[in-house]
């Protein structure tokens, strides 16, 4: 058990705390409306991850479609309106309904945990924020079922997606489902950096907090500057010539496509790194509870963290090389391109000699991290040759970088989140996942993923172009194709036993009590799983890894008030405390406002007008929301 | 005194460590609040898309050559150049308020947002003149697209900022505020001043952008 | 039957026809000497990396459960200033490979771009249109203008200028064995130069996805040495002849009488249509419908008869010619040398 916790259950005298008040005060409403009230950051962390979840798996089989289609030459399983409509589906959906909003999830869970604080900073606008992403997601799906899916490709490009070459609404419902996604991603990135910069436990200075809180702070900063673009990419630019007739992308009015593909990169090429940063994080917490000491060079990994999300904005033209810019330019984003692979170098660097100097203790979550080098150095390889611009021309838009990019995406962001599944499993669950089912998921799936996606480099040189729903027998792509399809269906046979061993363990694994890899930071200091207050007595700490240090270095808050949902304020820099700070508890009002603003983009998709409903309704939401409830603390 | 538990001497003892902070006040009405921060952040987000906005302005300018496009009518500069008096001495209203809201002085925040209002309402009433002005839609050419859109966005945040202000006057008046609200009519000044701030490289672009860069046919 | 045997051996070299790795001009060649610079280069790095990084496995301790822990969890300062020092060098040789990397990038950027155009280039200007590619070989003499749909000639060792843009979407013009991608886009000309230094068939299809038949954007570049291509270029720039004999010439009426003409242009007759590729010298060609079928009189029957069927979405129109037309009709259009 936690020494902190242990303490400060049996030392209850200096704490004016009972732990049944705070219950009671933290406790979510009963019944449906108590279910659409939460505001707990656990809960809705959690709805976020099982929803994304959902999604990997429709995404999944999105692709397992596809992999069959092309299974063979001149395949007629599918036409290529529904393959075209799969692969657009399929790519939205994990970029935009999977990839970011499990990151998303998985911080607003952990980070507060991690903090030593009760809940993010703004608990309303979090689950906000999860309610527009639910929203999003059934539109989009919604959409799909009712043959209105998009089929324009994941980045839509016009004219393309215009409304000369694809009329019907597929692609105005793409478009919109970004913005509910965006909204989300918004919110998140919002509370997220407000409870970092504010709400971190009492001494945890910005040097002693744990890198995955890093790399969410890093993370929500990029979405801040990149979401934008998207918005303005995606409703501005095509939706409105779409719908009103606006000329952002017609050339015949001087409208460019190009600045549609520059625009769209701005935000599309940080959203990687917006996936793959907070991966690093995890990976880094992995390790560290793996090799049971903290991460080398943790100077040198965060600032290298925060580089790399300020290069990421100046190297969106490397998907741009073949639209035929000046030379110059492509020298200067060759350069930059390349320039990322120092700063993740320098991560790698810093993991293996964690690796050297520390303790193996070689769990099922150090596999996924073991796997995720293996897999992400090699993306990052073919990343430095995608970024020259000769080889770029050529491996552009081919099956190379379909392969290159979910080398990039699967080992860099899923496999250190199945690794984070697997080490932080007990603390969701209060129970132990099965170390060996675990292991065994691993090997499948790290075999299955090289079966499907290695080929694809070869394939993609030998000149099979991304995005065909079929081809001839001539070119003598099939071996690779088959295989690739191989690997498909083995990587399915690992997810299997990856949710097997999900639920069987949740109901039997073996309990695991508040710290079972005996970790180093905050989130092992309380029970698992947390209760909605996540501690008893706030923790105030005095070094990276309290649980680590001696008992000298660590102690709690008291001073707090049970009676309402308060948290502690402290500053930006050194944590020191300044002043305590309420927050909401339960409401409705953030359910109600996404759904009266859901209506009105769902609206905006056939008139603009829907903008207006969307802005009445959101503003009637937002003054209930903030509408004053009693007590009003101090009457004037 | 909170602090008092980091002193160097405490490092030897054994029992755990408390800090007690029964002292600290509850609320604090000012930029130490996480919910200024989160004011703040917001305008960030409205900040990068208003500059995204400008650098497509410039975009599109520079691959054409004749600019604005030919029958489009070169903006009248007094009349928008004459709204950023009132605009920007709303921000007075805005402070007048923010500070109030700090020291509890009811009237004083009730005077500050009336001020902000009024002075807000006098410049979305000359910009509205100004904008029937325009002799072009967004559906005539991209230069009408992006101006309108310009123009569209900025007027949507201010009408939203003065809807809220409002239902901040209403609470302050009607006395069903507590420290909550007057937190909230402090962070208010701040989505206000960045709207301000924001709307002058704005109308830099929309009303002389064309005269500067512009080439005509 | 002499190109139904040319089709067969197309089918036997398959393999490689469309490929970077099999280079076949000037400027494909040094982006694949590239590609294997820095294959090798990272292939060693990553081998050197991934060693390092599961070496430690080798040498792991027992389980958690025996070891119990230390106190500050770290190793001896010693130990971490020397993985400080290593980690320092692998990142200056980190900084320094790339360097090199991004100066021999840029050089062969360089020797390899289509801007400025070479010298005594042949001008062949590209336009691609949902889901077909028209080839229009520019001359400052009128009557040199050549024009051909879905596949081209060039010449051996002559560099030649691609000038390509599009009529509706974006485009990406791209054959590997030649050269790598350039964007085709509306309203823009972008600049390209390919060049083949052994005869060859080499296949490109379009790389830019393009819509519902995107697959099927094929098309072929015939490299051929000089004087064929000069003998290829003089019969393309004739007319199409008269038809001689009867059924082609009832064939000819045909085509006039039908919705054919509306789309399609055959020089010398009064058909010109400018929707669709010009069909002047369609018999001379590998393939028909932008490298869908081999170009066969019964590939030719199916295509006319039910075009949405074999390329589901295409914008060819299916028009219902009587059985009894369809065979003049043929032999007319495998009359078009």
């Amino acid at each position: 058990m936690n020494p902190v916790l242990e303490t400060a259950e049996r030392n209850e005298p200096f704490g004016n705390l009972e732990p049944e008040a705070i219950d009671k005060t933290w406790r979510d409403e009963r019944g449906l409306k108590g279910w659409l009230s939460v505001t707990t950051h656990q809960a809705i962390g959690k709805r976020y991850i099982v929803t994304a979840f959902m999604f990997l798996l429709l995404g999944g089989l999105e692709a397992l479609l596809m992999r069959l289609q092309l299974s063979s030459p001149e395949n007629t399983f599918l036409g290529p309106g529904r393959y075209n409509q799969l692969f657009t589906v399929h790519g939205t959906t994990m970029m935009f309904l999977f990839a970011v909003p499990v990151m998303e999830g998985m911080g607003v869970y952990f980070v507060p945990l991690m903090l030593g604080t009760r809940n993010v900073a703004f608990p309303r606008l979090n689950a906000f924020g999860y309610w527009m992403y639910l929203a999003g997601g059934l539109l989009f799906y919604g959409a799909a079922l009712t043959n209105t899916a998009p089929d324009a490709g994941w980045f839509a490009y016009p004219p393309l997606s215009g409304p000369q070459y694809s009329p019907g609404k597929g692609v105005d419902v793409w478009a919109q489902m970004i913005t509910f996604t965006e909204i989300s991603a918004l919110c998140v990135a919002v509370e997220l950096i407000a409870t970092i910069l504010r709400m971190r436990a009492p001494g945890m200075s910005l040097n002693r907090m744990p890198l995955f809180c890093w790399g969410m702070l890093v993370q929500s900063f990029m979405v801040l500057f990149a979401m934008p673009a998207v918005m303005v990419a995606s409703t501005v630019m095509l939706l409105n010539d779409r719908t009103i007739g606006t000329h952002f992308v017609n050339p015949a009015e001087g409208g460019d496509p190009l600045l549609y593909q520059h625009i769209f990169w701005f935000f599309g090429h940080p959203e990687v790194y917006i996936i793959f940063i907070p991966a690093l994080g995890m990976v880094s917490a992995i390790m560290e509870g793996s090799t049971r000491r903290g991460v080398f060079g943790y100077p040198a990994v965060v600032l290298s963290l925060v580089a790399n999300a300020f290069v990421a904005f100046g190297l969106w033209v490397h998907h741009m090389f073949a639209t035929g810019l000046p030379q110059i330019g492509e020298a200067y984003f060759t350069a930059a391109s390349m320039m990322i692979a120092i700063t993740s170098g320098v991560i790698i660097f810093c993991w293996i000699a964690t690796l050297w100097t520390g303790r193996i203790h070689l769990t099922a979550a150090l596999h996924f991290v073991f796997g995720f080098i293996v897999i992400f150095v090699l993306g990052g390889m073919t990343g430095v040759m995608l970024a020259s611009v000769p080889l770029n021309l050529q491996a552009h838009d081919s099956y190379f970088v379909v392969g290159h990019f979910h080398y990039v995406l699967i080992g860099g962001a899923l496999f250190p989140l199945f690794g984070a599944f697997h080490y932080w499993f007990p603390k969701f669950t209060g129970r132990m996942i099965d170390e060996r089912l675990g292991k065994i998921a691993f090997w499948i799936l790290f075999f299955g993923f090289n079966l499907t996606f290695f080929p694809m480099h070869i394939v993609g040189l030998n000149g099979m172009t991304r995005r065909i729903y079929t081809y001839p027998e001539i070119v003598g792509w099939q071996n690779m194709n088959l295989l690739a399809t191989a690997g498909a269906f083995t990587i399915l046979l690992g997810g299997i036993v990856f949710i097997a061993n999900v639920l069987t363990s949740r109901k039997s694994g073996a309990p695991a009590g508040n710290d079972p890899w005996e970790a180093g930071t905050l989130e092992w200091a309380t029970s698992s799983p947390p209760a909605n207050y996540n501690f008893v007595h706030l923790p105030f700490i005095n070094s990276r890894y309290p649980l680590w240090a001696g008992k000298a270095d660590r102690g709690f808050v008291t001073g707090m008030r049970s009676d309402r949902r308060e948290v502690l304020v402290t500053s930006v820099l050194d944590a020191e405390p300044h002043h305590r700070y309420v927050l909401p508890g339960s409401t409705i009002w953030p359910f109600v406002t996404a759904a009266g603003l859901s209506v009105g983009l769902v609206g905006s998709i056939f008139a603009f007008s829907g903008y207006f409903v969307a802005s009445a309704l959101g503003m009637i939401g937002v003054i209930g929301w903030f509408w004053p409830r009693e007590p009003l603390e101090m009457k004037p | 005194m909170v602090l008092a538990a980091r002193t160097p001497g405490d490092e030897a003892v054994t029992t755990p460590r408390v800090l007690d902070v029964s002292g600290l006040p509850a609320y604090d009405i000012s930029s130490r609040s996480p919910l200024w921060l989160g004011q703040l952040l917001m305008c960030l987000i409205e900040g990068s898309l208003f500059l995204i906005l400008i650098a497509m302005y410039f975009y599109l300018r520079l691959s054409v050559d004749v600019w604005p496009p030919p029958g489009v009518q070169l903006p009248n500069l007094i009349l928008p150049t004459l709204a950023l008096i009132p605009l920007i001495a709303s921000c007075a209203g805005s402070y007048l308020a923010s500070e109030a809201a700090k020291m509890n002085d009811r009237r004083g925040m009730l005077v500050g947002m009336a001020l902000n209002l009024v002075l807000a309402i006098v410049f979305l009433v000359l910009r509205t003149v100004e904008w029937y002005g325009l002799n072009f839609t967004w559906k005539a050419d991209v230069h009408g697209s992006i101006v309108w859109s310009i123009l569209f966005l900025h007027t949507y945040d201010v009408v939203a900022d003065l809807i809220m202000t409002t239902v901040l006057v209403v609470l302050v008046a009607s006395g069903r505020y507590g420290e909550k609200q007057r937190l909230g009519v402090h962070v208010d000044s701040v989505l206000w001043y960045f709207l301000v701030a924001i709307w002058l490289p704005l109308y830099a672009v929309v009303y002389w952008g064309s005269h500067v860069v512009g080439a005509p046919q | 039957m002499k190109r139904v045997l040319l089709l067969s051996s197309l089918a036997v070299a398959g393999r490689a026809q469309q490929t970077a790795m099999d280079p076949a001009g000037a400027p494909a060649r040094s982006i694949a000497h590239l590609g294997l610079f820095f294959l090798a280069l990272l292939t060693a790095i990553y081998i050197v990396v991934i060693t390092f990084a599961l070496l430690p496995l080798m040498r792991r301790h027992r389980g958690i459960d025996q070891e119990p822990l230390e106190g500050n969890h770290r190793p001896s300062d010693a130990t971490e200033t020397r993985m400080a020092k290593r980690i320092g060098l692998a990142t200056v040789a980190t900084i320094l490979i790339l360097f090199g990397l991004i100066t021999v990038s840029v050089s062969t950027s360089k020797a390899t771009s289509g801007s400025p155009p070479r010298p005594d280039s042949l001008v062949v200007e590209i336009t691609a249109t949902q889901w077909w590619w028209s080839v229009r070989y520019a001359n400052n003499d009128a009557s040199r203008i050549v024009m051909a749909a879905n596949e081209m000639h060039i010449p051996v060792g002559r560099p030649v200028m691609i000038r390509g843009t599009s009529t509706d979407v974006i485009h990406s013009f791209w054959v590997p064995n030649l050269q790598g991608k350039r964007d085709l886009i509306p309203s823009r000309t972008n600049i390209d130069w390919i060049q083949a230094d052994r005869p060859g068939r080499y296949r490109g299809q379009c790389a830019e996805f393009c819509g519902l038949q995107h697959a099927h954007m094929a098309l072929w570049v015939v490299a051929e040495p000089p004087d064929r291509f000069e003998e290829w270029y003089s019969r393309q720039l004739q007319p199409a002849a008269d038809p001689a004999d009867p059924v082609r010439q009832r064939g000819q009426q045909v085509f006039m009488d039908y919705a054919c003409v509306l789309c399609h242009t055959i020089q010398g007759t009064q058909a010109a249509g400018q929707v669709g590729p010009d069909l002047t010298h369609l018999a001379s060609r590998l393939t028909i419908a932008a490298g869908t079928l081999p170009n066969n009189k019964g590939n030719l029957a199916g295509w006319i008869t039910d075009p949405q069927s074999i390329k589901p979405g295409n914008h060819m129109a299916t028009v219902p010619i009587r059985p009894e037309d369809m065979q003049p009709l043929l032999e007319y259009l495998e009359s078009l040398q």
